[in-house]
C-alpha cells in the first residue's frame, strides 16, 4: 500500500508545498521543528484542511484532488487520526470511546462492544473498559486512543506527536510499545515529531520537513549523519558548513576556507563533530591542520562535556572537558585557536 | 489577590453594601413575617391554587419545550458557524431580555392575534392562541428562551469542535456527531439555560396577561393569581401564599444551578 500526497497551500504565514510517498512497509516520520507545518500535513491528510492545490490517494483511491475538484469527507477516508491531546471522548466510557468508531460506520452496539473489548484486552486496559477517560493516566490514555483508531481497520495511521503528553518518566516504556504496535499494523503509517530521538526509535524513514518544505528524506541514520540543514545538524549535534570544493579544500560561502580530504567536486555540505575541534590558547604550529582564530560566543555546560559556542571565519560549536576549559581559561569573549584535521572534516555534495 | 491590603473593607463601602443586603432581604421578610402559617395548608391545598399552580407548571413546561426545540439550535448556529448576520441575529434574540414584557405581549398580539395573517390561518384549523392557554406558554416561550439562548451558546463556545474532528476521523457523519459529541458535552449548558428559562417562564406576568388574558383555569397562572388576588379581591393573605409558592420554587431554582452560577464566581 502506498499514499501519496501532493499538497500546495497557503495557511497564515505559512506555506506548505511537498510531495510525499509513504509506503506501508515501513513506519515514516515527519521529522521538523515547531511551526513546519507537520500538523497541517496531517490534517490534510486526513481532510480535516482543505488544500488549495493538491492530490492526495491511497492506492488509487483519491481522498483529495483539486484538480477535479474531488474532495472526501474525513469520515469517508478511513484515515486513523492519533491527535496529540489523544482526543478521548470525556463523556463516554473508555469502552464506548473505542467502540465509537464501529458505530458510526453502522456496527450493532453487542458486536461493537465486543470488538472494543478485544482492543482494550489488547492494550492492557480491560479493566478500564467501564471508567471514564479523566481516570487514565498519559500512557494509558494514548493506548486507549490508539485502540480507539486500530478497531476500525483504517487505511492509515496517522500520529501526530505520540509521545508528547506523556511524561517524560513514562516514555521509554510508552516508545517501546508505540513501536510494537506499529509495526503490527500493516496499513500505512505517517507519524510527525519534532524529537529527532522520537523519530529515531519509532520510524524507520524520516522525512525532514522545514518552513513547509521537505528538505531531507530517508533512513535516520543517513538523514543525521549527513545533515543538508542547519535545523538537522543542530538536532544531530554537528556542525554544518555549506561551500564549494577543489583543490582539496572548501570555499565557504563566506570566503574562508578549510583543507579537506574528499573526493567530492563543487557545491558540498561538510560537517565536523564539536568534539573533533580542538581548542589552543596559542595558534599551534606543525602539521597542515585548520587553525581557525575564534572568540568564545558561549560556554554551555552539559554533564562531563562543555560546549563552547565559538565565533570566528565559521561559527563552530566544540566539546572539552570541564578540566580542559578550566586549562585554558575560557571565558565568554576570549580568543581561542579552533583546530579541525582535514580528515576530521566530512564533506558530501549537495 | 492582595489580602493584605483589602482585607479590612472601606467603612465608606461597608454601608452602601449593607443597605443592598437589607434592600433584598427587608421584602423577603416582610413576606415571611405576613405568612398565615395555621392557614397555609389548607390555603396551598384550595382548588384555586392548585389550578393555577397546574397551569403555571404546564405553561412554563410547554415553554421550556418550545425553547429548547428552536433555542439549541439557534444557539448552536451561533456559536459554531459563520452564519451571516450572526450578530443582528444575536441582539434580537436578547432582546426580549430587556424589552418591557408587556411590549413583548402586546407585540404578539399584534402578530399572532385573530385578525393578523397568521391568526387568520390559525384559525381556519380551529386554533386561537389569544387568550389561550397555549398563548399563554407562547408569551412565556418569548420572554424565556432568550435566556436558553444565551446560555447554551456560551456553552458552546467553551470548547472548539476539536472533538467533533475527532469523530469525523472515527468515521461519524455531521448528524451523529452533532447527537453523539456535541448535544452531550453541551448538556450541562442546556440544563442551566433551560432552568432558567423555565424560572423566568414560571414567573412571567406581563406578556402573558396582555396576550392571553387572566381566566382562572386557562391563562391564570401562578403570579397572575397572586396579583388579582391582592389587586381585585383584596386576599391579600391569598396572594401572600401564592407569593411563598414562587419564592419557594425560585430558591429551588437557584439551590439546583449554585453549582454552575456562583461556582464560576467563587
Amino acid at each position: 500500500m502506498t499514499m501519496r500526497a501532493r499538497v500546495r497551500t497557503q495557511l497564515g504565514s505559512l506555506r506548505l508545498d511537498c510531495d510525499l510517498s509513504v509506503d506501508s512497509d515501513v513506519t515514516v516520520a515527519v521529522l521538523g521543528p515547531n511551526g513546519a507545518g507537520k500538523t497541517t500535513l496531517l490534517r490534510i491528510i486526513a481532510g480535516l484542511v482543505p488544500v488549495d492545490e493538491g492530490h492526495v490517494e491511497i492506492d488509487g483511491a483519491v481522498f483529495e484532488d483539486t484538480a477535479t475538484g474531488t474532495r472526501q469527507t474525513p469520515e469517508a477516508r478511513r484515515v486513523g487520526f492519533v491527535f496529540q491531546d489523544h482526543g478521548l471522548f470525556p463523556h463516554l466510557s473508555v469502552l464506548d470511546n473505542v467502540a465509537f468508531g464501529l458505530r458510526a460506520r453502522g456496527m450493532k452496539r453487542k458486536e461493537a462492544n465486543a470488538r472494543a473489548a478485544e482492543w482494550l484486552e489488547r492494550v492492557d486496559l480491560a479493566s478500564y473498559a467501564r471508567s471514564r477517560p479523566g481516570a487514565l493516566s498519559g500512557g494509558q490514555t494514548q493506548r486507549a486512543a490508539l485502540a480507539r483508531v486500530l478497531v476500525t481497520d483504517p487505511r492509515a495511521l496517522l500520529l501526530d506527536e505520540p509521545l508528547a503528553a506523556v511524561d517524560a518518566s513514562g516514555r521509554l516504556e510508552l516508545r517501546r510499545a508505540l513501536r510494537e504496535r506499529l509495526s503490527s499494523f500493516t496499513g500505512v503509517r505517517l507519524l510527525v515529531t519534532h524529537d529527532p530521538l522520537e523519530a529515531a526509535s519509532l520510524a524507520d524513514r524520516v522525512i525532514v520537513l522545514e518552513d513547509g518544505r521537505v528538505t531531507q528524506e530517508g533512513p535516520f541514520g543517513d538523514v543525521s549523519a549527513r545533515p543538508r540543514s542547519a535545523w538537522i545538524a543542530r538536532m544531530a549535534g554537528l556542525n554544518l558548513l555549506r561551500g564549494a570544493v577543489s583543490d582539496g579544500a572548501i570555499r565557504l560561502d563566506d570566503g574562508s576556507s578549510l583543507t579537506v580530504a574528499t573526493d567530492v567536486h563543487g557545491a558540498a555540505l561538510a560537517t565536523i563533530q564539536p568534539r573533533a575541534v580542538a581548542l589552543y590558547r596559542q595558534p599551534p604550529a606543525g602539521s597542515p591542520r585548520n587553525v581557525l582564530r575564534c572568540t568564545v560566543a558561549g560556554i554551555d555546560p552539559e554533564g562531563d562535556r562543555w560546549r563552547i559556542r565559538l565565533e570566528g571565519p565559521v561559527p563552530l560549536i566544540a566539546e572539552v572537558t570541564p578540566a580542559a576549559a578550566a586549562e585554558l581559561r575560557l571565558a565568554e569573549g576570549g580568543v581561542v585557536y579552533a583546530v579541525v584535521k582535514a580528515t576530521e572534516i566530512d564533506v558530501y555534495a549537495i | 489577590m492582595n489580602r493584605g491590603v483589602t482585607r479590612r473593607p472601606l467603612l465608606g463601602l461597608l454601608i452602601p453594601a449593607a443597605v443592598a443586603v437589607l434592600f433584598i432581604a427587608l421584602p423577603l421578610i416582610g413576606l415571611l413575617t405576613h405568612v398565615d402559617w395555621s392557614n397555609l395548608p389548607s390555603q396551598v391545598a384550595s382548588a384555586d391554587v392548585l389550578t393555577a399552580l397546574r397551569l403555571s407548571l404546564e405553561c412554563s413546561a410547554i415553554a421550556v419545550v418550545i425553547a429548547l426545540i428552536i433555542g439549541v439550535p439557534l444557539a448552536y448556529l451561533l456559536a459554531r458557524t459563520s452564519l451571516p448576520g450572526r450578530r443582528v441575529i444575536r441582539g434580537l434574540v436578547t432582546l426580549p431580555l430587556v424589552l418591557p414584557p408587556v411590549v413583548g405581549g402586546i407585540a404578539l398580539q399584534t402578530a399572532l392575534g385573530r385578525t393578523t395573517p397568521i391568526g387568520t390561518v390559525l384559525d381556519h384549523f380551529g386554533i386561537v392562541l389569544p387568550f389561550s392557554t397555549a398563548g399563554a406558554a407562547i408569551a412565556e416561550a418569548f420572554v424565556g428562551f432568550p435566556f436558553l439562548v444565551i446560555t447554551v451558546e456560551a456553552g458552546l463556545r467553551q470548547r472548539d469542535d476539536h472533538l467533533e474532528e475527532v469523530a469525523a476521523t472515527l468515521g461519524a457523519r455531521p448528524w451523529r456527531r452533532f447527537w453523539q459529541v456535541t448535544m452531550p458535552l453541551a448538556a450541562p449548558s442546556i440544563a442551566a439555560g433551560a432552568a432558567l428559562c423555565w424560572a423566568r417562564a414560571l414567573g412571567e406576568f406581563g406578556a402573558t396577561i396582555t396576550f392571553a388574558g387572566s381566566f382562572p383555569g386557562t391563562t391564570e397562572t401562578l403570579p397572575i393569581a397572586a396579583y388579582s388576588s391582592f389587586e381585585g379581591s383584596g386576599q391579600i393573605g391569598m396572594a401572600i401564599t401564592l407569593s411563598l409558592l414562587l419564592l419557594v420554587i425560585s430558591v429551588l431554582v437557584l439551590v439546583a444551578l449554585r453549582d454552575r452560577w456562583l461556582g464560576a464566581l467563587r
